[in-house]
Formats: structure tokens, C-alpha cells, sequence
């Protein structure tokens, strides 16, 4: 009787136009989703390739002129190193066509000049339409966050509902009929084509990363899946009618998928509201302001505190003068732009220990971490960004004082930009908590469909 | 008989607990929508200020330099709030507010908010339109999709008929009264909203055309939810059942709110493809080379301005640094003016394109309409930067002519940026396409309302 249930659903549903129609959007959508991801990896692959080609030309060129005799490149003047921007360059996501997610909108390289560490510089990422930005893209993350819950529910919202209204529950229970069993085999005849061709797509996105980050978009696929059917289920067993389990579940769907994020997204920014950009602006130029007008004073205490970089007739160039009065930006801007990211970082947090109220903020948490576009690998590379900043500072800022130029002995010291990503247990520990809470929240909307499923009140609702 | 219709159909609705709670949740999503959001415009008006007073003292006090080196310096300027950006943020969140001004050199806007905010930007913002685009849509289809389909179902529908009801009056009936509802919910909104945009501290918004710019986004939005009645009833004439009129509506509110924003983006990225940025860097960087610059003594370009200028003694007139500066930045501006112009273009060309998309989804058409009414939309942003940009140039040519002076004296010739946003019907010149097509849909919507009235049947 178990598995006939299953397979006359099967049989039933295959009979249905209305269900193969619905399989076609839906392979439609995960294809389009997929081609557009697809494409996006592509222009950010050929972007970070192009940027990496010019950073290798300057690197071997720096090096061809340093081989000549007798060669040396100054910090400071003309043609000097103070102005040349060095690359870092965040490697292109492991999974991209997965999920787009911050990778249309935060860039991944930044040029650093030393004489530019402290100057706020609007990041560009590429050019982007913000109305396209704003209505957001069509990937594999959109179609599997947003309308794979959707068409799963077409298929699910009429699983016992519908023969409650018309009278067929009763002699069907009557048949003796366990109505959990009978309710949960439905439900996963109905739910297994879509779930199928959910997973197909996923595992197309990862077909290059066959791997654990394969493992774990499958994994999400399936609980997020799960999510969705068991909500439908425990619909069922207390609509009186499919239009009402339908209602009710497009209206779960809305404040899951739609109304849950966006408060979410608000109570972190009212809690935690980021400073203003404008004011770190205006800030930051004052110190400059300040620190140019200390001049000679700045650069004898820094002298004073730093007497193995004064240049030998102890009167420091144009450059050196410059570097100490960044230096000093850079120290009175520090606790603002501090405040900064810890705001972000709270807000992000909270975002992080409230993600549970949407199973599809978790999921699409999931998705972009695994795809390695979500925020931490984009936070990380802020970090490391910031981190090589100080490194080409302390290597050049003394030359510049003792006004050494570059030679070929300092090519192999020379800093360059290498993102260092994150282990697989910090990435696969996020995903796992996540996934985690999802199954908790199954469970105690399955505990809701067990109870109501229960003879006495099935009966009371059977009529 | 029509008002008899209505007034029964209002009262049922009314008293509907589910509609009142319905009602109440997305009451209470507006209601924190506009608080909050008032919140912000005040938050980000005082610090665009307090950043404006602060650059201005920055500009003022930099001390005794070159002209040049002051035109190198630079200045910040910093893009006001929109007022109604309490209702709309439209493209806020993706465009910078700070422009850089400095000599050779014009920068674009930069700090877009949305890449200082979390993963959840993703997800859209609680906006009151993002309210009334997406939810009070789906609450009227909600309560529309059985409205007819139902009774025909229960079979009232053919006693009502065989009373000697008119079709037309029964239909319109119902739609009055359905109407009246949504009127009766709008009001509290609509107190909201003024009582939300009227309130914003520091922003005059009784003297500007600012309260225009609002009744005009009032009469799209209910233009827009006036054509999802008349949608969601035809439906609910036409469709065999409730079931199945749910169904249709369903998928509309889904294509209409969820795909449609997404694929016109798509089509209009396909339509008019942008550059690469690394392309349009090398194209700018060539174009940079062959103009003049004044840092450069030994381009080609240079020299032949020497060429020009030299008299017939060899000798070069006594103001030639100011030429060569004026003409380096001329040469220079009209760099910038054409590669940022194109993209410029291209971008509003993609958004014509999305706009023109709400001939198949009435929200594409809304959005525009609506946007561009708060202030928030691309239009606004390039009036702002091509402002910017016309301050950068007096800035610098006031710094060209400054004739070795220097100083707080010379600094305070340069007057502070004072950005005048579009005018009202340059704001209803860019919304008009927007406005057309939801009239089109409100038109269209009820001529097919009056067609399903004529074709309605009782079984």
C-alpha cells in the first residue's frame, strides 16, 4: 500500500497538463537563472584576468628595469613607485554561478598607491545600471531562494485540502489509511520532480567544484525543500478548502520570502546605523587639512620618535613630508573608520543570529557563502586589503625617508597581494547552522501537522 | 441597484476578520515603513549637512597655497536628501551621494550606500512603495479573486441574475464596493504619509513643489491598484472557478511583482549592452593622452599648443599658463563629457526600456512613474552630477584666474554648491511614459471588466 500510493500520485500527476506546464517554467527559469549566473561568472572571470595581466606587466617591467646595471627606481619624483597603484585582486568565486551575491555590487580589486593609503576613495566595481541592481539579478540563488518554494507549492497546496472540501478525505481515510502516511507519500510523489530538477541545476552550477561546496548546495537544496513541503502539509491538515490552503501558503511564502528579509534587513540598520560616509569624507580631510598645517612640526616629532629613517641632511623631501602627514590621517581617521566596520559587522551579525525567522534569508545565506560571493569572503578581502595597505606602507614609507630608491635586491621583498581564503570548516560551520535551523523549524511545523493530524481532530474537521 | 451592490459588498468586505487583519498587517508594515524612513531622511539630511558646513571650513581654512595646488586639493559636495525618498528610496541605495571636485579631472559619484549595508540588501528594502506595490496588490486579489467566481460556485450568483440583476450593475457593483474598502484602508495610509513627509525636521517641504511631486505619486498608485481590481474581478468573472481565478491571479501577482522587474532589467541590458569598466578605462586613459595636459610639457599636444601660441619673435604671450590651463581643462572636460556622457545615455536608454516593460507589467510602468517623482531615479542622479560637474568647472576657472593670488580671500570667491533639483515638470516629463502606461492598464482593466460583465454567466 505504501509505495502504490507513491507511484499512483506519480501516475496521477504525469497525467496532468497543468503539472508538466508547471515543470517547464520551472526548467525554463533554472535555465535562464543558470545562463545568467553563467555569464556573470564569465565577465568577472575575464575582469579579474585583465586586472591581474596588467599587475603581472607591471611587476616584470619594474623587474626588467631594475635587472639593467646599475637601475634603481626612486620612491618619490617622477616615474616614481609613491604613485603606481599595486593590485589586489579578489579571486573569482569558487561556485559562481550559483549565486551572484555581493559580486555585482562590491568590487573585488582595488589598486593601492602609497600615497593614497589614507585618502577615502569611492570603490568601483563594474559598470552596473543601478535600476538593475535594485530589481536584482535573475540567477540560480533567485530561482532557488524565491521560485523553487513557489512551484513546489503549486504542486503541494492541494494535498488533502482539496478532498476535505469535496468529501472524498472521509472515504479515503475510510480505507483505513494512516492520513500521516497517506499525506507525506502525496506529498513527496508531488514534490520529487521538482526537488529533482532543483538539484540537476544545483549540481550543473557545481559541476567544476565537485566537492564538499557541491555537497552543501545539495544539502540546501534538500532541507530548504523540505521547509516548504512540510509547511504544506501541515497547511493541509487544517485547510478546509485548496483555495484557502492556497491562500494561506502564498501568504507564508510572502512574509518568509518577501516581508521577513526586508524587516530584518531594517532592524539591523536601525540598530546599528552604519556612519555616514560623508562625515568619514569630511573627517578625513580635515585631518588632512590639520596635518599639512602641523607640516615641520609633524615631520621633527616623527623624527624624534623615529630617528633611523631621517634622511642624512635631516630635512625631509616633498614625499617624506607627505607620507608623515598621511600617516597622521591615517591615525586620526582610524577610530571612525573603526566604527565603521564594526557597525557593519554588527549589523551583519544581527542579521546572522536572526536569520532563522526566514528560512530563505538562511538559504540564500547558504547559497552565496558556499558560491563564495556572500559577504564573509567579501568582508575577508576587505581585511586582507586593508592588511596589504600596511605592509606596502612599512616597506616603502622608510625608503621614502631615507630616500632609497628600489633596487634589484629588494624584488624578492617586495609586497604583493595573495587572498588567503578561508578555511572549509569556517564557510561549511555558517552553512550547517543554518541548515540546522531550518530542520528545527521543520520539525516543529511537522510537530504542528502530527498534532493536527491526529484522529480525533481530523475527525472533528472531517465533518 | 449598482450602490445597493456596492454598499452590500463593502459592508461584507468590511466585516470580513480576515480583511481586517490582512489589513491591519500591512497597515502596520506601512506605518514602520514610514517611520523609519523618515528616521533615515532626517539622520541623512543632518550629516550631508554637518559633512557640507564641515568641507566648507576644510575649503576655507586649507591655508595659504598655489591656486593650482588648491584646484588639486579639491572639494567635496555631497548630493541632498530627497524628501520624498520617505516613501521611495528608488535608486538611492546604488548610487553615490559625494563627488570629488578637483582640477584635470572629473570623478563620478561615489559611496553607494548599498555596498556599506549587509548580505540582506539582497532581499529589497520595507519601503512604503515597495507596500503598496507588492502587498496591497496581493491583499486585493486576495479579496477579489472569489468575489464572483464564488457566488457561482455557491449558485447565488444565478439567483441574483434570475432577480432580474443587470450583469454590468452586479460587476460594478462589486467593484465599488471592493473599491470603497480599499479606500477605507488607504486613508489611514494616506494620513501616514503626510503626516510622515510633512514632519521631516529641517526640510521646508510646505514652499517646494514638493507636495505637487506627492499627489502625482498618489494618483499613479492608485491608478496602479485601481487596473489590479478591475484585473483581479474580470478574472473572477471570467474563470470557471475560485480555484482557478486564485490561480490565475496568483501567477500574475507573481510574474507582475517578482519576474517582471528582473527580466525587463535582463532585456534592457541585452538591448543596450554597457562596456566593460576595464574597457572604458583604456578608452579614457587613450582619450586623456591625446588631449593636452598641463603636466605634461613634452606630449605632442603640447607642443603644438606652444607652436600656436609663439609670435613671430618665438616669444609666448604673458598669460599663457592661464590659456594652457583653460585650454588643458576644456580639452579634458569634453574627454569626460563624451565616455561619461555615453554611459550616461546608455543607462537611461536601459531604464526607457524597462519603463516601456510595464506595458506588460503594470508595476515596471509604477516603479518609473513613481521614482522619478520622489527624486530617486537616474534622471535626478545625472542632474545632480552634471551640477557637480558645472561647479567644478567655475571652480577650477575661477583658481585659473586667480592671477597669483592665494588665501582665505581667494578661497571665499568660490561660492558653496547650492544643488536646485529638477523642476516639477521635468520630474513629470521623465514620469509621463510611466503615467501613460498605468492609465492604459486602469483604461484596459475596465474595458475588460465591462466585457466580462456583458459575457458574465451564471454557471
Amino acid at each position: 500500500m505504501t509505495t502504490h500510493i507513491f507511484f499512483l500520485e506519480l501516475k496521477m500527476m504525469a497525467r496532468e497538463r497543468a503539472a508538466w506546464l508547471l515543470l517547464t517554467l520551472f526548467v525554463g527559469a533554472l535555465g535562464y537563472g543558470y545562463r545568467n549566473g553563467d555569464q556573470l561568472a564569465e565577465r568577472n572571470r575575464e575582469a579579474a584576468e585583465t586586472a591581474l595581466q596588467g599587475s603581472e606587466e607591471l611587476q616584470s617591467n619594474i623587474r626588467r628595469h631594475l635587472s639593467k646595471e646599475g637601475s634603481a627606481i626612486p620612491v618619490g619624483g617622477r616615474g616614481g613607485i609613491a604613485m603606481v597603484g599595486f593590485l589586489a585582486q579578489l579571486p573569482p568565486a569558487p561556485m559562481p554561478v550559483l549565486a551572484t551575491g555581493q559580486s555585482d555590487l562590491v568590487p573585488t580589486s582595488e589598486n593601492v598607491i602609497l600615497m593614497r593609503l589614507a585618502t577615502p576613495v569611492g570603490k568601483r566595481s563594474e559598470i552596473e545600471n543601478p535600476s538593475h541592481l535594485l530589481a536584482g539579478r535573475f540567477d540560480l540563488a533567485f530561482v532557488l531562494t524565491w521560485l523553487f518554494p513557489l512551484f513546489l507549492l503549486a504542486f503541494l497546496y492541494d494535498l488533502m485540502a482539496g478532498d476535505r472540501e469535496t468529501g472524498t478525505l472521509r472515504l479515503a481515510l475510510s480505507q483505513g489509511i494512516s492520513p500521516v502516511g497517506w499525506l507525506c507519500r502525496r506529498a513527496l510523489a508531488r514534490a520529487l520532480p521538482v526537488v529533482t530538477l532543483a538539484l540537476a541545476a544545483t549540481a550543473l552550477a557545481g559541476a567544476d567544484e565537485l566537492g564538499l561546496r557541491l555537497g552543501a548546495a545539495l544539502a540546501v537544496v534538500v532541507i530548504y525543500g523540505l521547509f516548504w513541503a512540510t509547511l504544506a502539509v501541515a497547511i493541509n491538515s487544517v485547510a478546509n478548502s485548496a483555495a484557502a490552503a492556497a491562500a494561506s501558503l502564498g501568504a507564508a511564502w510572502v512574509a518568509i520570502v518577501l516581508v521577513a528579509p526586508a524587516l530584518l534587513n531594517l532592524a539591523a540598520e536601525s540598530l546599528y546605523p552604519t556612519p555616514s560616509r560623508p562625515e568619514l569624507v569630511a573627517a578625513s580631510r580635515q585631518a588632512s587639512g590639520e596635518a599639512e598645517k602641523l607640516g615641520d612640526q609633524l615631520i621633527d616629532s616623527f623624527y624624534k620618535e623615529h630617528p633611523e629613517l631621517a634622511p642624512p641632511d635631516k630635512r625631509a623631501d616633498y614625499w617624506a613630508m607627505k607620507l608623515t602627514e598621511q600617516e597622521e590621517v591615517a591615525r586620526k581617521v582610524a577610530p571612525v573608520l573603526d566604527k565603521f566596520e564594526n557597525q557593519l559587522m554588527r549589523q551583519q551579525q544581527t542579521v546572522g543570529q536572526w536569520r532563522f525567522v526566514s528560512p530563505a534569508i538562511v538559504t540564500h545565506e547558504a547559497l552565496t557563502d558556499i558560491a563564495g560571493t556572500g559577504y564573509w569572503r567579501h568582508q575577508s578581502f576587505r581585511k586582507q586589503v586593508k592588511e596589504f595597505k600596511q605592509d606596502i606602507s612599512d616597506f616603502y614609507t622608510p625608503k621614502a625617508h631615507r630616500r632609497e630608491p628600489l633596487v634589484l635586491a629588494d624584488i624578492e621583498q617586495m609586497p604583493t597581494f595573495s587572498f588567503v581564503e578561508e578555511q572549509d570548516s569556517e564557510w561549511l560551520n555558517r552553512v550547517a547552522r543554518g541548515l540546522a535551523g531550518i530542520l528545527a523549524i521543520s520539525a516543529l511545523v511537522g510537530g504542528w501537522a502530527l498534532f493536527s493530524l491526529r484522529p480525533r481532530r481530523l475527525g472533528a474537521t472531517t465533518g | 441597484m449598482t450602490f445597493s451592490i456596492a454598499r452590500k459588498e463593502f459592508q461584507d468586505t468590511w466585516r470580513d476578520g480576515r480583511f481586517r487583519w490582512a489589513a491591519a498587517i500591512v497597515l502596520a508594515l506601512l506605518g514602520v515603513s514610514f517611520l523609519l524612513a523618515r528616521q533615515q531622511v532626517e539622520h541623512q539630511r543632518k550629516e550631508r549637512e554637518e559633512a557640507t558646513k564641515m568641507e566648507r571650513d576644510n575649503w576655507l581654512n586649507q591655508g595659504r597655497k598655489n591656486a593650482h595646488a588648491a584646484a588639486h586639493y579639491g572639494v567635496y559636495v555631497f548630493k541632498p536628501v530627497a524628501p520624498l525618498s520617505v516613501f521611495d528610496r528608488g535608486l538611492q541605495p546604488f548610487v553615490g551621494s559625494t563627488v570629488y571636485l578637483e582640477a584635470h579631472r572629473q570623478n563620478q559619484a561615489a559611496f553607494l550606500p548599498a555596498q556599506d549595508s549587509t548580505s540582506m540588501r539582497r532581499f529589497g528594502d520595507l519601503t512604503a512603495a515597495a507596500c503598496l506595490q507588492l502587498l496591497l496588490p496581493l491583499l486585493i486579489i486576495l479579496f477579489a479573486f472569489g468575489t464572483l467566481a464564488g457566488e457561482r460556485e455557491s449558485g447565488t450568483l444565478r439567483q441574483a441574475l434570475s432577480l432580474g440583476v443587470r450583469p454590468a450593475s452586479l460587476v460594478f457593483g462589486k467593484a465599488l464596493g471592493l473599491a470603497g474598502a480599499l479606500a477605507a484602508l488607504l486613508v489611514p495610509v494616506a494620513a501616514g504619509g503626510i503626516y510622515a513627509f510633512s514632519g521631516i525636521s529641517g526640510m521646508d517641504t510646505t514652499t517646494d513643489e514638493s507636495w505637487l511631486r506627492l499627489a502625482l505619486m498618489a494618483c499613479a498608485y492608485l491608478l496602479y491598484l485601481g487596473a489590479i481590481l478591475a484585473i483581479s474581478l474580470t478574472v473572477s468573472a471570467l474563470a470557471p472557478t475560485s480555484r482557478s481565478a486564485l490561480s490565475i491571479l496568483l501567477v500574475f501577482w507573481a510574474v507582475n511583482a517578482v519576474l517582471a522587474p528582473r527580466l525587463a532589467s535582463d532585456l534592457a541590458q541585452w538591448s543596450h549592452p554597457m562596456p566593460k569598466l576595464a574597457e572604458l578605462d583604456a578608452k579614457l586613459l587613450e582619450a586623456r593622452k591625446q588631449a593636452l595636459n598641463s603636466h605634461n610639457p613634452n606630449s605632442p599636444a603640447m607642443k603644438e599648443f606652444i607652436e600656436k601660441h609663439r609670435d613671430a619673435s618665438g616669444k609666448l604671450p604673458p598669460n599663457f599658463r592661464v590659456l594652457l590651463m583653460e585650454e588643458s581643462e576644456r580639452q579634458t572636460n569634453e574627454v569626460y563629457e563624451k565616455h561619461f556622457g555615453g554611459i550616461w545615455d546608455l543607462l537611461e536608454a536601459q531604464d526607457e526600456v524597462v519603463t516601456w516593460g510595464g506595458l506588460a507589467a503594470p508595476l515596471l510602468g509604477l516603479r518609473s512613474a513613481s521614482v522619478a517623482l520622489a527624486g530617486t531615479d537616474f534622471t535626478h542622479h545625472r542632474h545632480f552630477s552634471i551640477a557637480a560637474e558645472d561647479h567644478r568647472r567655475e571652480f577650477i576657472k575661477m583658481l585659473n584666474n586667480s592671477h597669483g593670488a592665494s588665501g582665505r580671500e581667494l578661497w571665499e570667491r568660490l561660492p558653496p554648491f547650492r544643488y536646485q533639483p529638477p523642476s516639477l515638470s521635468q520630474a513629470v516629463s521623465v514620469a509621463m511614459p510611466g503615467l501613460t502606461i498605468l492609465c492604459l492598464w486602469l483604461a484596459g482593466g475596465c474595458a475588460a471588466l465591462y466585457f466580462a460583465s456583458r459575457r458574465l454567466k451564471p454557471s
